[in-house]
């Protein structure tokens, strides 16, 4: 198959080679040409190489494209001792078999400290990888085709539209011919001569939303900005600028009418300054003792002295600059000449903005959905152990991140990753349940008529659970790696994304949701919990055990916790101090839904999260901002729903 | 006055004749946030210390650990700074990770003339009397990592990621400014910041990728520590930007970071370091198969600011060495100038402005999360006032010369002897 | 008046007694005044203490007293260190800057040497202009009526709209706790102008006593702290030995009854509230000075929650009990991970107290809740009582 592949490319080769170069033809021999540009093959750069590669290609020897081609793919080594080039047999091996570049026959061995490897970088791979294109386009591999188009897409040369025009003309294979249409409007705009072809490709792009759409649309609208007495003649001019407005401020217009040699500089306080300090004679500047200036008054004074005196520059007045900046015109150009062509780009650019910007608050929602429905997750536990039952579980953080390391432990013991994850999700509820009963029945049923005791309590746990998974983990961080089909994103296009492992949190999220639902309203565990939590007395005198119930009650919610710490952690990185970072945030969640109600944590989530993500989007270069300002959003809304967004009434709802 | 020096040098001595042993405090955060990075530094610095004891102590007295917890609390760095100073009369403090941290204990060593060895890269813009700072200056770091993009990868448009204090901050406006002075114009480069483990990526990438809709090569520049790199990971593996569409160089990104996730998805995104552990030399085979040994761990790698502390280590030893004291003037007068081979090949050099010459390592991320080098610059003197911003760039720092940390080389007086904090 | 409330209330002479006779035996012992047998380090430590008894104080009479388990009040803390900082930071910095330039050829202009003197501030967090809240911080008169105005306004205002809604019980702590989480998030943006997570530092440096040394302002600072403590002490008891006193105690006990009893609870409350926020923002202004170094970190979410724990081991409602609390906790954490309590092995594995300290300390606050709910104070009484028994 390598055979079949390297006598392709010895005949594409052939066939395609540019003129030889004089100078290509004093080598006859691969290792020879190398080692007359050792320096630039061993070092290669981005800059640098194509006067390599020139050479390379012009020397019209048959090993060429496979020497590029292993190049680029980082398997050609250098022996420190003499520079020679070799291939190895086998990578990684002690000593490594070098292998001759050009026969393929073995020729010695090296330990790994005798030769480097030539790691070309990608800058020096990409260039490489064009000038592979030649031998590519005309291999009989569609896959070689395809990493030819993926060449120029990555660099496209005026060179290679005739090239893939004809290779659009003579395409067989339907996968190759679809990856090349897309990459020929792209061209044709960027490289083509005839300004008709140009815009009809332009036309082509309307509505299209994808990122090489507008890569290939924004170029042609870049501008340079200029100044000068009038307009120029015959230039694309974009618009013209107005000093003082906001795209150019006065102060920013003066500067360019200084750039250009159109008007006097300024005089900043500290070059005023120097000038003073250059002219001190006899401890005095413009007739001031130097001692008075101290201000910039006197400083003015004493400049104006140096003036009068022939000693300074004069600065120019507000007057004079605004005479200046009034008898220029400052103005936009575009580097496109063609007005045909900036316009088309302008008119479809326009369409497909607007169609981005739809499309940008889907995505924005779709990523307000998705925080919510982790803080959902991390918050719902607590919607149960807190909402139902009043208890105030300062560690349910901790349960969360136990269960992540459960997550992570199982994932060490079971290798295939979605096995692992199935089995962590029953083993992590397992265990954080188990915690939480023991919880329950050695510390917090005590507190039951304490509830801001149980707060200090279950701090106390909290923190000394924290340190007890640091004493058995380390402080490391350990990975917790979702399977394969949840490594990915679900795509619509190339503005709407959204990964998978966040979809399947907030399927997740719903099923909790459903779940619990349904527990609480339509099993008879639901009832006696509701009715432990309304008035434990008289569910007692019913029949029912409370004490069972609380331990029952509390378990599930600790439970839920941990499978929510094995999503949570799938996303996020697992630390000691992973439940933590959440706890704050869950008793917002739950508080401001209303405390009670599963439903109520959800929809306080879903404000949560969407408010968030909203904010952010106002002011997208600062997340943390969007975080202050979402909690003090919280604390006024407390103010005026003080008993959440979805109230109990009644006997329920004292305190 | 020259009663007292004498007074005081006696009362050294006899100090000394008294604890007749030589001690090393270690203030390292051992819980807390950031107990993940620090905790390693403080079995490297006992690792060291255990070898030193080995081959014989130094100066003919056995050195002995002290190791505090600041527990990632920065006003305790202070105040243990000065327990190890006053109270367990340590000789060299080696220890702190965060600017805040090191910007905390800074007015406590340079009271007391203690000395320090601070072994993270940083945003520089600093040097103090009584701090050796063996990690990498921004010119060691940033500025060949965005030289590498504009003239290799050609990047045109930059996001400058980071998390929202002083490093991050620091460092992107001096890029910023390096930026501008290059070409690029202020529009194509986009910054943002988030808070400390943040998680929660998926807009901001969104962004980074839109940056594309130029037709310009994208490229970001990664300054975001800690946890929340493995979501900001994670969400370029899930939205499928790979180092081939926009490359990432990150400066916090070691080994050891990348031991908490899965790499595959990682390959060729870059980070720059002054050492990687890939790094084929055989110091660095003996270091890090007595890392292993000393740990007990095989899996456990080994990154720069280890490194750094065993350069540092191995400088003060030296210059305790040369000294014949552990007296902290009589030290920082021999470490001027010192040399300890690097364990990525060639010898790092202690300059007068407190900083080490390193070389500059750019690496591709491997899928076994390991870096491969692709680029090793010859080693770089560390610049402890960049040159970048124009009002850092009239200062100098010169401790055996000008006796001045902050000199101001226009006005040519000395801004302030102590340093900023 | 303070006569009376010296004989109402036992534990006020005791205390002031304990305090003065602390005094004098930690300034005997000084490296500035004494024999040099405690070190600098642990006469600031001390003087960090009795500002966090200061604080502890407050927070038993907003919590132990009044019934309000603020989650909060570590807030009202920081920003009494804030408030003094800008002012340390500044002057400090102004000072260098002022010599620097005095030495060059034209004298500096007033804007000169504040542009300069920002600029040394700010550069460290990448900016270089004065932010807006910085107006203050040229004046000591004005940061220092900052100190009491700023937590006390904040205190107000939240305390307004809390009682105004009847927001009470766990409801409020939590939303104390977002209060203090909020304001920890917008001092960590570098752009509020505070300098972010690196926050104001090296103000254990007085601008104007460069000269005297920390032996001697250690023990300055440790006097103040011990005044304020000890004036805070007797004001506190004589509030809640009166009427006020016990209208703050029936709030604590049943809120409704008090309230159809014709007494206006909200503003009781709102006025402990606000009265224990200025108490934590001065005792705030007094310990960062001594750590050196404040910044937002020290007012996130679990400071605020320790100080609860601290009262709750001292034992509520008895002043005394929350100076204890405070006064033990802090100093037992401080010794227990300073790497000075020796190791101990068993062999088989070595308890290293650093790395278990946290357990120990999270498992004593359980016992602590389940087995001693009046806590260490609640021993005091036990034994006071035995005496006269």
């Amino acid at each position: 198959m390598i055979r079949l592949f390297l006598t392709v490319l010895f005949g594409a080769c052939l066939i395609l080679a540019p003129a030889p170069r004089a100078t290509a033809q004093d080598a006859d021999d691969l290792q020879a040409l190398l080692q007359s540009q050792a320096e630039l093959v061993a070092d290669a750069s981005r800059r640098t190489v194509q006067e390599v590669l020139d050479l390379l290609i012009a020397s019209d020897l048959p090993e060429v494209p496979a020497f590029l081609a292993r190049w680029q793919a980082r398997e050609v080594y250098q022996r420190d001792s003499d520079g020679m080039f070799f291939y190895v047999a086998e990578e990684g091996a002690s000593p490594l078999t070098l292998i001759d570049i050009t026969s393929g026959e073995p020729a010695g061995t090296a330990t790994s400290r005798e030769v480097s490897q030539l790691r070309p970088n990608r800058g020096v791979q990409t260039v490489i990888a064009t000038a592979l294109v030649q031998f590519q386009l005309a291999s009989d591999d569609p896959v070689d085709r395809l990493a030819a188009l993926d060449a120029i897409g990555s660099a496209p040369e005026d060179s290679h539209l005739p090239i893939l025009r004809d290779l659009v003309a003579t395409e067989t294979d339907a996968d190759v011919l679809e990856v090349a249409e897309v990459l020929l409007p792209r061209l044709v705009i960027a490289f083509d001569a005839d300004d008709a072809d140009r815009v009809a490709a332009i036309e082509s792009l309307a509505g299209n939303v994808n990122l090489a759409a507008r890569a290939a649309l924004n170029p042609l609208l870049v501008t340079a900005t200029g100044v000068a007495e009038t307009l120029p003649e015959g230039e694309n001019i974009a618009r013209v600028l107005e000093p003082g407005s906001t795209a150019l401020p006065r102060d920013v217009a003066y500067a360019m009418l200084v750039e250009a040699d159109l008007a006097p500089p300024l005089l900043p306080r500290d070059a005023q300054r120097d000038v003073l300090a250059a002219n001190v004679v006899e401890g005095r500047v413009g007739g001031l003792p130097v001692g008075q200036l101290d201000t910039e008054a006197a400083r003015d004074r004493a400049y104006a002295a140096l003036f009068e005196a022939g000693l300074a520059e004069p600065a120019p007045s507000e007057a004079e600059i605004d005479a200046s900046l009034a008898s220029h015109v400052f103005f936009e150009t575009y580097r496109e000449p063609s007005v045909a062509v900036t316009d088309a780009a302008r008119a479809t650019l326009d369409g497909i903005e607007m169609r981005v910007g739809l499309w940008r608050v889907l995505d924005l929602s779709l990523d307000g959905l998705s925080l919510a429905s982790i803080y959902f997750l991390a918050a719902i536990g607590l919607a149960i152990t807190f909402g139902v039952m009043g208890v105030i579980n300062m560690a349910h953080g901790e349960f969360i991140m136990i269960g992540a390391y459960t997550g992570y432990v199982v994932q060490t013991l079971v290798p295939d990753y979605t096995a692992s994850i199935a089995i962590a999700i029953p083993l992590a509820f397992a265990v954080t349940f188990a915690g939480g009963v023991a919880m329950e029945r050695l510390v917090i049923r005590w507190l039951y008529h304490r509830p801001l005791e149980t707060l200090l309590a279950t701090f106390g746990i909290s923190i000394a659970l924290q340190q007890i998974v640091r004493q058995i983990f380390g402080t490391q961080a350990r990975p917790l790696t979702p399977p394969d089909w949840l490594a990915g994103s679900v795509a619509i296009n190339d503005v709407v994304s959204i990964s998978s492992i966040r979809v399947a949190i907030f399927l997740l999220g719903a099923v909790f949701f459903v779940t619990l639902w349904l527990i609480l309203n339509r099993t008879r565990l639901g009832l006696e919990v509701r009715a432990v939590t309304q008035n434990p007395r008289m569910a007692a005198s019913m029949g029912i055990n409370p004490d069972r119930i609380n331990m029952l009650t509390f378990g599930l919610g600790s439970g839920i916790a941990g499978i929510a710490g094995v999503a949570i952690g799938l996303f996020a990185q697992v630390v000691p101090d992973l439940g933590s970072n959440y706890i704050v945030q869950s008793f917002m969640t739950v508080v401001v839904g209303g405390v009670g109600n599963i439903f109520g944590t959800l929809i306080g989530a879903g404000m949560i999260g969407g408010l968030q993500k909203f904010i952010e989007w106002l002011n997208p270069s600062n997340t943390l901002a969007a975080q202050t300002y979402m909690i003090l959003f919280v604390i006024l809304f407390i103010q005026f729903r003080p008993r959440g967004i979805i109230a109990l009434r009644g006997r329920a709802a004292g305190d | 006055m020259r009663k007292l020096l004498l007074a005081s040098a006696l009362s050294v001595v006899t100090a000394h004749a008294a604890s007749a042993e030589i001690r090393v405090g270690i203030l390292h955060s051992l819980t807390g946030t950031m107990a993940i990075s620090e905790t390693t530094l403080r079995d490297v610095m006992l690792m060291l210390i255990e070898q030193q004891n080995a081959a014989g102590g130094l100066l003919g007295e056995e050195i002995v650990p002290v190791v505090v917890d600041p527990a990632s609390d920065w006003p305790l760095f202070a105040e243990r700074a000065r327990e190890l100073l006053t109270v367990h009369e340590v000789d060299v403090i080696f220890g702190a990770w965060t600017s805040v941290s090191r910007k905390s204990v800074l007015p406590v060593i340079e009271e007391l003339n203690g000395l320090m060895f601070y072994p993270v890269q940083y945003e520089g813009e600093e040097s103090s009397r009584n701090v050796f700072y063996t990690g990498a200056a921004p010119n060691q770091q940033a500025i060949p990592a965005v030289d590498y993009y504009l003239e290799e990868l050609g990047v045109e448009v930059f996001a400058l990621l980071g998390t929202d204090y002083v490093y991050p901050r620091t460092t992107n406006r001096i890029l910023e400014q390096y930026l501008l002075d290059a070409g690029i114009p202020q529009e194509n480069i986009f910054v943002n910041y988030t808070p400390f483990g943040h998680s929660d990526w998926s807009s901001i990438v969104s962004d980074v990728v839109a940056l594309g809709a130029g037709g310009q090569q994208v490229g970001v520049i990664s300054t975001i520590n800690g946890d929340a790199n493995v979501g900001f990971y994670a969400e370029l593996a899930a939205q499928g930007v790979a180092a081939d569409d926009i490359p990432v160089v990150a400066f916090s990104v070691g080994e050891e970071e990348l031991a908490g996730f899965d790499t595959t998805p990682l390959a060729g995104h870059l980070a720059a370091w002054n050492y990687f552990m890939s790094a084929d030399t055989p110091e660095n085979e003996a270091f890090i198969t007595a890392w292993h040994e000393f740990i007990g761990d095989e899996a456990r790698p080994t990154n720069d600011p280890m490194e750094a502390h065993y350069i540092g280590f191995n400088m003060w030893v030296q210059a305790v060495e040369a000294a014949g004291t552990t007296d902290v003037d009589a030290v920082r007068d021999a470490m001027y100038g010192i040399e300890v081979p690097n364990l990525t090949g060639g010898t790092a050099v202690m300059l007068p402005n407190h900083h080490l010459t390193k070389p500059v390592l750019i690496g591709e991320i491997r899928p076994d999360g390991q870096f491969d080098i692709i680029s090793q610059t010859d080693p770089v003197p560390g610049d402890a006032w960049t040159d970048f911003l124009p009002e850092s760039a009239v200062l100098d720092s010169d401790w055996p010369g000008l006796g001045c940390g902050m000199y101001n080389t226009e006005t040519e007086t000395c801004v302030q002897i102590e340093s900023n904090y | 008046m303070s006569g009376s409330i010296f004989t109402r209330n036992r534990s006020v002479p005791i205390f002031i007694a304990a305090l003065t006779l602390l005094a004098l035996v930690v300034t005997i012992l000084s490296e500035g005044y004494g024999t040099g047998a405690l070190s600098v380090s642990f006469t600031k430590v001390l003087g960090m203490t009795l500002c966090l008894c200061l604080a502890a104080l407050a927070m038993d009479l907003v919590w132990g007293y009044c019934g309000i388990l603020s989650l909060g009040h570590f807030a009202f803390f920081g920003l009494g260190g804030y408030m003094i900082g800008m002012w340390l930071m500044t002057a400090r910095t102004e000072a260098v800057v002022r010599a620097n330039l005095g030495s060059a050829v034209i004298p500096p202009t007033e804007a000169e040497i504040s542009t300069a003197t920002a600029l040394q501030i700010f550069s460290v967090v990448g900016a270089q202009d004065w932010p807006w809240m910085w107006a203050a911080s040229g004046s000591l008169i004005l940061s220092l009526l900052l100190v009491v105005l700023v937590p006390g306004a904040l205190a107000l205002v939240f305390g307004w709209l809390a009682f105004r809604s009847r927001v009470t019980g766990v409801y409020l702590s939590i939303l104390t706790q977002a209060m203090t989480l909020a304001l920890s998030l917008y001092l960590f943006q570098n752009d509020t102008g505070l300098r972010g997570n690196n926050g104001l530092s090296g103000l254990q440096n007085i601008p104007g006593l460069e000269t005297v040394g920390q032996a001697r302002i250690s023990i300055w600072f440790f006097w103040a702290s011990a005044l304020a403590l000890g004036l805070a002490y007797i004001a506190a008891a004589w509030m809640v030995s009166g009427k006020f006193g016990n209208i703050i105690r029936g709030i604590r006990d049943d809120e409704q009854r008090v309230r159809f009893l014709g007494y206006r609870v909200e503003g009781y409350k709102l006025f402990v509230f606000t009265l224990t926020g200025v108490l934590c923002g001065i005792a705030g202004a007094l310990y960062y000075p001594q750590a050196g170094i404040i910044n937002p970190d020290e007012i996130a979410p679990i400071a605020s929650i320790y100080l609860a724990v601290w009262v709750a081991i001292g034992g509520r409602g008895r002043l005394y009990g929350a100076v204890i609390g405070a006064a033990v906790v802090s100093l037992l954490s401080t010794y227990f991970t300073g790497g000075r309590a020796p190791n101990i092995d068993f062999g088989f594995y070595e308890i290293d107290w650093v790395d278990w300290w946290p357990v120990l300390l999270g498992l004593g606050f359980v016992l602590v809740t389940l087995f001693a709910p009046k806590g260490l104070g609640g021993l005091v009484d036990y034994i006071v009582r035995k005496d006269r028994a």
